[in-house]
């Protein structure tokens, strides 16, 4: 059998299974061993790819920013965040629905992870807004959209395995998803304004109610400060910036926000501990996947149509990258995608001459879009099964959403400050960028 | 779940430690070897536990527009496949702890098959809730797909009481 039919049977093999309801870890694992059977490939050599592609330090950070977002959850004190962005944005049309959105970008400082964001501003926000008249396709959709965030603001699980799989700099990564992400953010908050339902009008909170709320939610916020900090100080690296951030919730947030919540902490990191376990197992399958699609030479032959059609002009190279994201993000989800597919992207950087945390936070934009478009958008299907809405329904409501992605991944592209400014500003060497011989400026690669 | 939970407990404070005694200026540099075999461990096994609790990523939408006999039928498929995939994991993972006691991890230079152990044992588990679901279903039926939406289910349903409004 020649490799085209081999990857051919696998993928098609992987998708059948995927959508017939096997675990999506086993469909990609028996795609790719019965694939193996046809190659000179060894089966231990591919069950021991498993090991490989998870053996990673930096990988170590998704169960601790799970955790971290679990304990914050568990524990209610994400409802002080609450009360601050009702503080801050609360008192503009369509109030709850800002709330929403600014709630979520706070919580997503924490969590890093979209699925959990969903849950919990679904668990927090769904009802009050319903009960102020917004429609529930149109609070599905805002969730939705709002929790896709956690997938561009540190301490993101997507840009973490982007980074360790594809050896691109996690904290360039994350400073690079922070103006696309208030992009996004902002989008939404816009939209919400113009078209969404006015809801009910609260007057502007006074200053003291607002230091009020800012004071007692003063140490939950500190935490993406935490992280983000020690990571560009260069005190941790982000797997150990999860866990002083985790260490710094059981020994200063608990204690004087929550004692009573310490008596539920073995619930939590059971929880954390099995719940983890999903993605990074995916990400080992995937992985396998991954090494098998190099070993038949499919990177090759992707890259060479790419770049057959774009020579090596970066702007053509990411359009057309993103082309095939979208399509691969509609059936996929994003960490088997970008575990699969991270030998494409190497290929196609080093061609286009673009820096890897540009093309990164590019590719994670439009993950983060594939979550909320059809027929596999985890984020939108988890936030219309919540609430209890047709996912059609829900889909219509999040068209307009789609302009906001659009307009976000065309900026990305085409003017890549967007993206590289902040990590420029606020730590060069993690886009390439090094010290001048002489004073204290930096010298930067075009991108 | 249990281990899972120490487990993950385990490789928290294994890190802290790590960056604790790094501070201190006295590192002690076999931690990483701890921190990574809990890692491994703590993935296998909870992969095997998402089986037996149906926690893991699935995609419904061929199986739920089927019933009787039919939905039987792909129900059963679906097993045999992470079947094959486990019977796999237990075999190949098994050969691959063999072979890795000629293999060794610094600084400690302890054998690698016991990282490698996490695969054949996480297989092993996997195929026994897989043969208890499969006696089960054919027995009683199937229970109900859990959805790719419904993860994270269980955060707390009062937080909705509590939200200010």
């Amino acid at each position: 059998m020649s490799s085209a039919w081999i990857l051919i049977s696998m993928t098609a093999l992987f998708l059948f299974f995927g959508y017939s309801g096997v675990p999506v870890a086993f469909a990609l694992m028996g795609g790719v061993l019965i694939g193996t059977m046809f190659t000179p490939i060894s089966l231990p050599s591919i069950v021991g790819q498993m090991f490989n592609g998870i053996d990673s330090e930096a990988l170590m950070a998704i169960p601790f920013f799970l955790l971290v977002g679990e304990l914050m959850t568990s524990s209610k004190i994400i409802l002080r965040i609450v009360k601050l962005s009702q503080a801050l944005v609360g008192h503009f049309k369509g109030g709850l629905a800002q709330v929403l959105t600014i709630f979520s970008m706070f919580f997503s400082g924490m969590s890093g992870s979209v699925s959990a964001d969903v849950a919990v501003l679904t668990k927090t926000m769904a009802e009050p807004m319903k009960e102020e008249g917004y429609s529930p396709p149109f609070i599905a959709s805002l969730i939705a959209g709002a929790s896709t965030i956690a997938a561009l603001v540190p301490p993101s699980i997507m840009a973490v395995v982007y980074g360790a799989i594809g050896n691109v700099s996690i904290a360039g990564l994350f400073l690079g998803g922070v103006v696309p992400g208030f992009m996004i953010g902002i989008g939404l908050m816009i939209y919400s304004y113009l078209f969404g339902p006015t809801g009910i009008r609260r007057p502007r909170s006074t200053f003291s109610q607002l230091s009020t709320a800012t004071r007692e939610a003063f140490l939950a916020i500190l935490i993406p400060v935490i992280i983000l900090g020690g990571v560009l100080t260069g005190w941790f690296t982000p797997t150990e910036a999860g866990v002083v951030a985790v260490v710094y919730i059981l020994l200063v947030v608990f204690p004087l926000l929550n004692p009573a919540h310490l008596r539920r902490l073995p619930h939590d990191f059971v929880q954390a501990g099995v719940v983890f376990s999903l993605p990074v197992i995916t990400i080992a399958a995937a992985s396998a996947f991954g090494w098998m699609l190099a070993y038949l030479r499919g990177p090759m032959v992707v890259s060479a149509w790419i770049t057959g059609f774009a020579g090596s002009d970066p702007h053509t190279i990411m359009f057309l990258l993103v082309a095939l994201f979208v399509i691969v993000g509609d059936f996929i989800e994003p960490i088997p995608a970008i575990v699969i597919f991270m030998p494409i992207v190497t290929v196609l950087t080093d061609t286009g001459n673009i820096s890897g945390v540009h093309m990164g936070v590019v590719l994670i934009i439009t993950l983060a879009f594939g979550l909320i478009t059809p027929p596999y958008g985890l984020a939108l299907l988890m936030a219309s099964k919540f609430l209890n809405v047709r996912f059609s329904s829900a889909l219509k409501a999040s068209l307009p959403i789609y302009l906001i992605f659009f307009a976000t991944i065309a900026s990305a592209i085409y003017i890549p400050n967007v993206v590289l400014w902040l990590p420029k500003k606020i730590f060069p060497e993690s886009v390439g960028c090094f010290k001048a011989p002489e004073g204290n400026s930096y010298i930067c690669p075009d991108s | 779940m249990l281990t899972c939970g120490l487990l993950l407990a385990g490789f928290v404070s294994s890190v802290f430690f790590d960056i604790t005694t790094r501070i201190l200026g006295r590192p002690w540099l076999w931690l990483q070897e701890v921190t990574s075999i809990q890692f491994i461990y703590c993935v296998f096994l909870g992969a095997a536990v998402s089986v037996r609790r149906n926690d893991h990523l699935l995609l419904t939408a061929i199986a739920d527009s089927l019933s009787g006999f039919k939905r039987s039928l792909i129900e059963t498929v679906n097993r045999m496949v992470i079947l094959f995939v486990a019977i796999c994991m237990c075999y190949f993972g098994g050969v691959n702890f063999l072979q890795g006691f000629g293999s060794f991890r610094m600084p400690s230079m302890t054998p690698i098959a016991f990282w490698y152990l996490a695969i054949p044992l996480s297989g092993v588990l996997i195929v026994v809730f897989v043969v208890e679901q499969l006696i089960n279903g054919l027995k009683n039926g199937y229970e109900p797909l859990p959805h790719a939406e419904d993860l994270q289910t269980d955060q707390p349903q009062d937080l909705i009481a509590e939200t200010p409004r």
